[in-house]
């Protein structure tokens, strides 16, 4: 399935997903920018970007071996960290000024630390991120992003007052909305953009300067408004995972007819569909409720998943979903975890629900092909 | 408001099994004078003795929770709360007949292959009905995502929807702010056992047991001390562990686990006085960085003895050093038990936070302990562990210490063979000349 529109901007978000550095950012370094690895999607980029860098969500992409991965990490770790952290050896990383990450699992929490011993970048951080999400949640993490902004401000030589905080936070509450546009856009019995090209929006966001990417952001939502819907699809799919950045993959739904109309993936809804809150008494608190009360949490937040299950129901109800494909990358627990408890939530209710594994390369197509197949037609579709 | 639960004896036939299992190991033991058998003997005892006690308060309608060692039980101890792990299962019992078919069971579930064996098995337990259902369970959300989410699953699953649940929020590094939250974290637990179980916490006894608790952690470091010792004055089936069960699970803060302590150092100081090692020839000293492979410890950890001569001086749950508790006032003790608990506590100690951490202790170890070789089992459900391969093998080559890691789940024999791991051993110790 494919969208035509009159401008090339979805093509250009196309094209960033499918490198790491794009134009865009390319530009950005070239005029003396500074641009921040962000391991997860937990890393409150508003300071970031308060400090004047552009946060980079990490990728493997253009990755095609692990071999030096392997000689720090084993089999049993999941390909995500293994292809990044390949890339990262190898020095494709050198762009980046500096990297944080939060212990968000077993593997990418580790990556931090080989990444200290044996990769020469400026400036590398971790926030110590809380496993719930109550109050005494947020005051931790308040102080955590407060020791973050001092250590990165220091370290650029840049004061972050809450002043360029919350400049930052309006910034990105920005992209939030118009990124929201988009979804409510897919409610419509004809989505004007396929699931695939809707990630390829989404992560190009991870990967741009933020004030350039609204403009493009705003540009396409105008041409979106005056294009044709597609109605050629046979089922509407809820798409539900963790770190998913290649469009291919849904490529292989959509060619068999499952359009995915939302989801609730790591470079997807969870990371927009709350924002900041711009009426708070100040900006660190702000940050901290957010990322750890007010948006959809992960499967890593304990005693939070009636609420994870809740947000995958009403979307279910508000984009009209026929099916939920859970996708995982083999090895990564707190999918595994996540994947079994909402097929039991789904199983009470009778909702046709699929859980598949996957490689961070795009491998065994043929195979994915098979199960949608076999899941469409279970549907009845 | 504090709820029942109405119990069917059938609701915990595995567990029951499991009593019955180690009451059956202390029979044997009884029969053998060898001091060491004795000590061993006293274990069992306890444990089986956990098991009743946990049963009868299951009949009777009298509260029980479920709780980790890392998680205070200390504070269950004070309160009055008998309690029991409900990862214990899969661990305690691991070489038990019905081990392997349950694991079968756990993946017909829908849990698949790659989630820690001790998480699926502890899920499909709760699922099948054969494990008491307590009053209120502390969950463990640290020091891996499997135990995260295994508790989470626990908290969904629609046999125990209706167990309240808590757990303590781990954070990543060691500091003073990370302890005093951490002790917040605890006084959180407490207000929840309060409100959940009808027990209250009276200072005076916690501080009791926090006393009682120190002597035993003093006693546990003197004897990982003697460990030091050439030749080992014990190999794997007397040591790290036991002290662990002891101190840890069935007997905090009681001074019968405390003279436990006291006999198991006499007997030490013996050995070590009379130069006595755990085999007649001791050839290969090696850290075995992991817990015990509990579903085939029989088949294995002898044979390293017999056919190599390697005999296991260290392993994770035996080198933890403690801060003993101050127990000036509620303050300093809660801020005590948040770093015992957070900081000390094996495998959280080593596992939660960056890999500095355990880093560390291979090199303490290593050179404290005369160590010939570091093996780190892998077991699958160490993700974490297993993503810091290359450092461990780094220190060990700055160390000059072989290192291998060999890959395995320690309950299912069938994910890398006693014979494959046999194998993997053999050619390490010959290809670096060691035996
Ligand atoms: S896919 Fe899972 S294991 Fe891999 S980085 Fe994400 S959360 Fe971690
Ligand atoms: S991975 Fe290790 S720490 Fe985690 S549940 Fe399994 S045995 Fe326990």
């Amino acid at each position: 399935m494919e969208t035509k529109l009159k401008s090339q901007v979805l093509q250009q978000f196309q094209e960033a997903t499918r490198s790491l550095v794009n134009p865009e950012l390319q530009k950005w370094k070239d005029q003396g920018g500074r641009v921040l690895g962000c391991y997860c999607s937990y890393i409150p980029e508003e300071v970031i970007t308060a400090a004047g860098c552009v946060p980079f969500r990490m990728r493997g992409t253009g990755s095609t071996s692990t071999e030096l991965a392997d000689a720090c990490v084993s089999l049993i770790n999941c390909s995500f960290i293994r292809h990044s952290l390949d890339l990262g050896l190898r020095g494709e990383y050198s762009f980046l000024d500096g990297c944080a990450w939060v212990n968000s699992c077993d593997h990418v929490r580790r990556i931090y630390d080989h990444w200290k011993r044996k990769i020469d970048t400026p400036f590398v951080h971790l926030l110590s991120l809380p496993k719930k999400v109550t109050e005494p949640q947020v005051e931790w993490y308040r102080e955590e992003i407060s020791l973050f902004k001092d250590r990165l401000g220091f370290h650029l030589g840049v004061f972050i007052s809450d002043e360029r905080l919350w400049k930052a936070i309006r910034l990105h509450n920005e992209t939030r909305q118009l990124q929201r546009q988009l979804y409510e856009l897919r409610k419509r019995k004809d989505p004007p953009i396929t699931g695939a090209e809707t990630l390829a929006v989404m992560v190009a966001g991870t990967a741009m300067p933020r004030q350039e990417y609204n403009e493009l952001l705003r540009e396409l939502l105008d041409d979106l408004s005056r294009a044709e819907g597609h109605t050629d699809y046979r089922a509407r799919i809820m798409l539900i995972g963790g770190i998913l950045d290649d469009p291919r993959y849904i490529d292989v739904i959509e060619d068999q007819g499952g359009l995915v109309v939302t989801d609730s993936l790591c470079f997807g809804s969870r990371t927009m569909w709350r924002d900041v809150d711009e009426n708070a008494s100040d900006p660190v608190t702000a940050l901290a409720r957010y990322y750890i009360a007010d948006r959809p949490s992960c499967p890593r937040m304990f005693g939070d998943h009636l609420r994870r299950s809740a947000f995958v129901k009403d979307m279910i109800r508000d984009f009209n979903v026929d099916g939920v494909i859970a996708e995982r990358l083999v090895m990564c627990d707190n999918w595994t975890g996540e994947q079994f408890m909402l097929g039991e939530d789904l199983k009470e209710t009778g909702f046709p629900y699929i859980r598949l594994d996957r490689e961070y390369l795009l491998t065994g197509v043929g195979q994915l092909r098979t199960r949608v197949q076999a899941f469409l037609e279970m549907m009845g579709r | 408001m504090v709820r029942q639960y109405k119990y069917e004896p059938h609701l915990f036939r595995r567990y029951k099994e499991e009593r019955d299992y180690f009451s059956f190991l202390s029979g044997i033991l009884a029969q053998d004078p060898d001091p060491i058998s004795q000590l061993s003997r006293e274990i069992t005892d306890i444990t089986v003795e956990r098991y009743d006690q946990i049963m009868q308060y299951a009949e009777e309608g009298k509260p029980f929770i479920a709780g980790y060692f890392c998680a205070a039980p200390e504070i269950y101890e004070a309160m009055d709360l008998p309690w029991y792990m409900i990862m214990a299962t899969p661990f305690l019992a691991a070489s038990a007949p019905y081990l392997l078919g349950d694991i079968d069971g756990a993946e017909a579930m829908g849990l698949g292959t790659d989630w820690c064996t001790a998480c699926r098995l502890s899920l499909y337990y709760i699922e099948a009905e054969l494990t008491p259902k307590p009053w209120a369970l502390i969950g463990l959300i640290h020091p891996c995502d499997a135990g995260n989410l295994l508790h989470q699953s626990v908290a969904r699953n629609q046999k125990w929807r209706d167990v309240p649940i808590f757990a303590t929020d781990p954070p990543y590094f060691e500091d003073q702010r990370s302890i005093d939250y951490f002790a917040g974290e605890l006084r959180r637990m407490v207000a929840f056992l309060e409100e959940h179980t009808g027990h209250k916490l009276d200072l005076d006894r916690l501080r009791e047991v926090c006393i009682e608790s120190n002597k035993q952690y003093e006693l546990w470091a003197e004897y990982a001390q003697l460990r030091r010792a050439v030749p080992c004055p014990h190999g794997w089936g007397i040591g790290g562990p036991q002290c662990f069960a002891a101190v840890q699970v069935f007997q905090t803060g009681k001074p019968r686990g405390t003279q436990w302590l006291r006999n198991l150092l006499a007997n030490t100081e013996q050995r070590v006085k009379e130069g006595v090692g755990t085999i007649p020839n001791e050839k290969i000293r090696y850290f075995w960085f992991d817990l015990l492979p509990f579903g085939w410890v029989f088949e294995f950890l002898p044979w390293l003895e017999e056919e190599w001569g390697a005999v296991m001086v260290m392993e994770m749950f035996g080198f933890t050093p403690y801060t003993p508790i101050d127990i000036r006032n509620e303050d300093t003790i809660f801020k005590g038990l948040a770093k015992r608990n957070l900081y000390d506590s094996p495998m959280v100690r080593q596992a939660r936070g960056p890999a500095d951490y355990f880093a560390a202790d291979i090199v303490r170890v290593v050179k404290d302990y005369n160590i010939d070789c570091v093996i780190w089992p892998g077991h699958m459900g160490h993700k974490d562990g297993s993503a810091s391969t290359g450092i461990m093998r780094e220190i060990c080559n700055e160390l000059g210490v072989p290192y291998i890691h060999i890959g395995l789940d320690l309950f299912d024999k069938r994910y890398t063979t006693p014979d494959e791991c046999k194998d993997k051993v053999s050619k390490f110790f010959s290809a670096m000349g060691l035996g």
